[in-house]
C-alpha cells in the first residue's frame, strides 16, 4: 500500500490529531498576567540578587549519591539504555513499514519532549543512557585529541537545528527512511567525535545532551560542590548554565523552532506553501527559510536587548548575551510543555504500546478536557515566562552597573514580554 | 476498520437506492434539486442539516478542490466525504484514532467517519500529498 518506508505525511511525522486552539478569553488573561508581573518584577521586586549559582542546595542522604555514582549503576543504565537503542534500531529496520512502526513516536516523542521532561525532573539524564558514551566507553573511553574550545556549543546548535528542520521543514517528516538517516548520520558524526574528541565532544556537540543539559538547569536536583546531589532553588541552579559560544543559538533554535511549529499549522501559511510552491523541493525550502527567520528573530532580540544597556565596557557588552542566555530556559520549556504535553502523553502511550507490541487504548484524558489543557498550556507559557523575567532581573541586578539596572533590564524584559504574546497569540490560532 | 468500510458501502448503497435512480456509480447529490415526491428516507437530511458534516472533494487531473479548507464539527458529528475523483489515492483522516479510505476512479464516493476526541483534525490525499481540510472538532 505505501511505498517502503514512507508513511502518512503529517506535521510532526505522528499522524492523530493537532491540539485545539486555545481559547481567545485564556490567551488574553495569560498576556495580562505576564505583562503585569513582569514590570511588577522590574519596577518592585528585590534590588539586590538573591541567586547564587555557588549556593549549595540541601543535601540528600549520602546513599543518594553513592547508589547513583557507583559504576554499577553508570554501566547497568548505560547498557539499558544501548540495549533500547539497538531494539529500536531492530524496530527501524525490520519492523513494520508503516504507520505501526515505533520509530517515529521514539524520535519525535520519547527523545525530543520525553527528554525535557527526564531532564527536567532528574537532571542531565542523556549523559547517563546516551548509547554513543557507552559505546566509547565499552570500546576504552580513548580519544585522539581534545575538543576545540572555540568550537562551543556551535555543533549542537546546528544538531538541534538538523532535528527541528527533519521535523518541521523536510519533504517528509514520518517517512521512517529520513528518521533512519537522520539517526545514522547522528551515530556516525557523534561517534567520530567522541573517539576523536572524547567524551567532551558529547557534552558539547551531541544536540541531546546539551538540550538535556540546558533543561536540567532548571530542575531543583543538583549537584552541590563537593559532588553530592541535592536539592535545591531551581533560580540558584539557572546561573549555572555554562556560557560557551552558541548557547544563545541552541537556546534561539529550541524557542523559535517551537513557534514556526505552531505558526506552520495555520492555514494562511499552508495555503501560501500550496500556492507558492510548484514542487516538493520548493516547499522545503520555503519551510526552511521560515525555520531560519523564527530562529533568527529570536536570537537577533535577544542578542540585541541583551546589549541594550548603558555603562558597560566593549567587551562586557559582548558577553552579555551569553551572560543572560539562562533566563531564557524556562521560556524554553514552558513553551515545549504548553506545545507538546498532549504529544508527550497521548502519543507517548501509543509508542510505548507500538514498541511493547502491545495494542493498549491510548488515554485521551487531555484532549477530551480541552478547558484543562487550555489552562495548563497558558499556565506553563506564563509560568516559563515569569520565571525567565525573575531570572534576567536577578542577573541584571549582578551584572550591570548601578546607575543603569532598571533601564538596563528594560529591553530584555520588552523582548520577553514580545516572545510570551507571541506564543500565547499561535496557541490561540490567531 | 471492515466494519467501517462496509458500513460506508451500505450507506453509500442506501442513498443510491434512495436517489434518483440512475443505477450507475453516479450519485448526483445529498439534496436533490427535483421536488417530486419526497422519499420519507430523506427527510432527516433535510430538516437536521447540523447533524452532519458533509462537504465535497474533487480530484481532477491532478488538481483537487478544496485544499486547506477549514471546517468546524462537534465530537461524534457524522463527516461525510462526497469525493469525485479520476485517479484513485487514499483519504488519510488524522484523527485519533486515524481513519483512511480508499479512493477509486469515480464520481460519488460516499466516505463516512465520526471523530471522538476533540482535535484539529487534518484530512489529506496520501498519493497526491495535500491538505483537503482541517475539521476543528470540539
Amino acid at each position: 500500500m505505501n511505498p517502503v518506508g514512507s508513511v502518512t505525511v503529517v506535521a510532526h511525522g505522528l499522524g492523530g490529531s493537532a491540539d485545539l486552539p486555545i481559547p481567545l478569553t485564556y490567551a488574553l488573561i495569560g498576556a495580562a498576567w505576564a505583562l503585569t508581573f513582569t514590570f511588577a518584577v522590574v519596577a518592585l521586586a528585590w534590588k539586590r540578587p538573591r541567586f547564587d549559582p555557588d549556593k549549595p542546595g540541601r543535601e540528600l542522604p549520602a546513599w543518594v549519591t553513592t547508589a547513583v555514582d557507583a559504576p554499577v549503576t553508570r554501566w547497568a543504565v548505560g547498557l539499558i539504555g544501548l540495549a533500547f537503542a539497538a531494539w529500536v534500531g531492530l524496530a527501524a529496520f525490520l519492523g513494520p513499514q508503516n504507520s505501526e512502526n515505533p520509530l517515529p513516536g521514539v524520535f519525535y516523542v520519547l527523545m525530543w519532549v520525553g527528554l525535557v521532561a527526564a531532564s527536567l525532573v532528574l537532571g542531565p539524564v542523556w549523559r547517563v543512557i546516551s548509547p554513543v558514551r557507552t559505546v566509547h566507553r565499552i570500546l576504552g573511553g580513548r580519544s585522539l585529541r581534545s575538543y576545540p574550545e572555540a568550537l562551543g556549543y556551535w555543533p549542537a546548535a546546528l544538531g538541534l537545528f538538523a532535528f527541528v528542520w527533519l521535523e518541521l521543514a523536510s519533504p517528509d517528516p514520518g517517512s521512517l527512511a529520513a528518521i533512519r538517516n537522520w539517526l545514522l548520520i547522528y551515530l556516525v558524526v557523534t561517534l567520530a567525535g567522541a573517539f576523536v574528541c572524547g567524551t567532551r565532544w558529547c557534552a558539547r556537540a551531541d544536540p541531546f545532551e546539551v538540550y538535556g543539559i540546558v533543561v536540567s538547569r532548571l530542575s531543583a536536583l543538583r549537584r552541590n560542590p563537593d559532588g553530592c546531589i541535592a536539592i535545591g532553588n531551581p533560580f540558584d541552579h539557572l546561573p549555572s548554565l555554562p556560557v560557551r559560544p552558541g548557547i544563545v543559538a541552541v537556546l534561539s533554535v529550541l524557542l523559535g523552532s517551537t513557534a514556526f511549529d505552531s505558526f506552520s499549522a495555520r492555514p494562511q501559511w499552508r495555503t501560501f506553501i500550496s500556492d507558492t510552491a510548484g514542487s516538493a523541493a520548493t516547499a522545503t525550502l520555503i519551510k526552511t527559510a521560515g525555520l531560519l527567520v523564527f530562529a533568527g528573530v529570536v536570537a537577533a532580540t535577544f542578542w540585541l536587548a541583551a546589549r541594550a544597556t548603558g555603562g558597560v565596557d566593549r567587551q562586557q557588552r559582548r558577553a552579555l548575551p551569553g551572560q543572560m542566555a539562562h533566563s531564557l530556559i524556562p521560556i524554553v520549556v514552558g513553551y515545549v510543555f504548553a506545545h507538546y504535553l498532549t504529544y508527550l502523553i497521548e502519543r507517548g502511550q501509543q509508542t510505548v504500546y507500538l514498541l511493547l507490541g502491545m495494542d493498549g487504548n491510548v488515554n485521551y484524558f487531555l484532549s477530551l478536557h480541552p478547558s484543562v489543557l487550555s489552562t495548563l498550556k497558558v499556565a506553563f507559557v506564563v509560568a516559563g515566562h515569569i520565571a525567565g523575567v525573575v531570572a534576567a532581573h536577578d542577573r541584571a541586578l549582578r551584572l550591570l552597573p548601578k546607575a543603569h539596572q532598571l533601564t538596563g533590564q528594560l529591553a530584555m524584559m520588552l523582548v520577553m514580554v514580545g516572545y510570551t504574546f507571541t506564543g500565547l497569540y499561535l496557541l490561540f490560532g490567531g | 476498520m471492515n466494519v467501517r468500510a462496509s458500513m460506508v458501502v451500505l450507506m453509500a448503497a442506501a442513498l443510491l437506492a434512495a436517489g434518483c435512480g440512475d443505477k450507475g456509480q453516479n450519485y448526483t447529490e445529498l439534496t436533490p434539486s427535483s421536488a417530486t415526491a419526497a422519499n420519507p428516507s430523506e427527510l432527516p437530511d433535510h430538516q437536521t442539516p447540523p447533524d452532519r458534516l458533509v462537504f465535497r472533494l474533487q480530484i481532477k487531473e491532478g488538481q483537487v478542490t478544496p485544499t486547506n479548507k477549514q471546517f468546524q464539527a462537534a465530537v461524534g458529528q457524522p463527516i461525510i466525504i462526497r469525493v469525485d475523483s479520476d485517479a484513485a489515492d487514499e483519504l488519510h483522516v488524522h484523527s485519533n484514532p486515524e481513519h483512511s479510505f480508499k479512493i477509486e476512479a469515480g464520481p460519488g464516493q460516499l466516505f463516512q467517519f465520526t471523530v471522538d476526541v476533540p482535535g484539529k483534525v487534518d484530512v489529506e490525499l496520501h498519493e497526491l500529498d495535500k491538505t483537503v481540510a482541517t475539521i476543528t472538532v470540539r
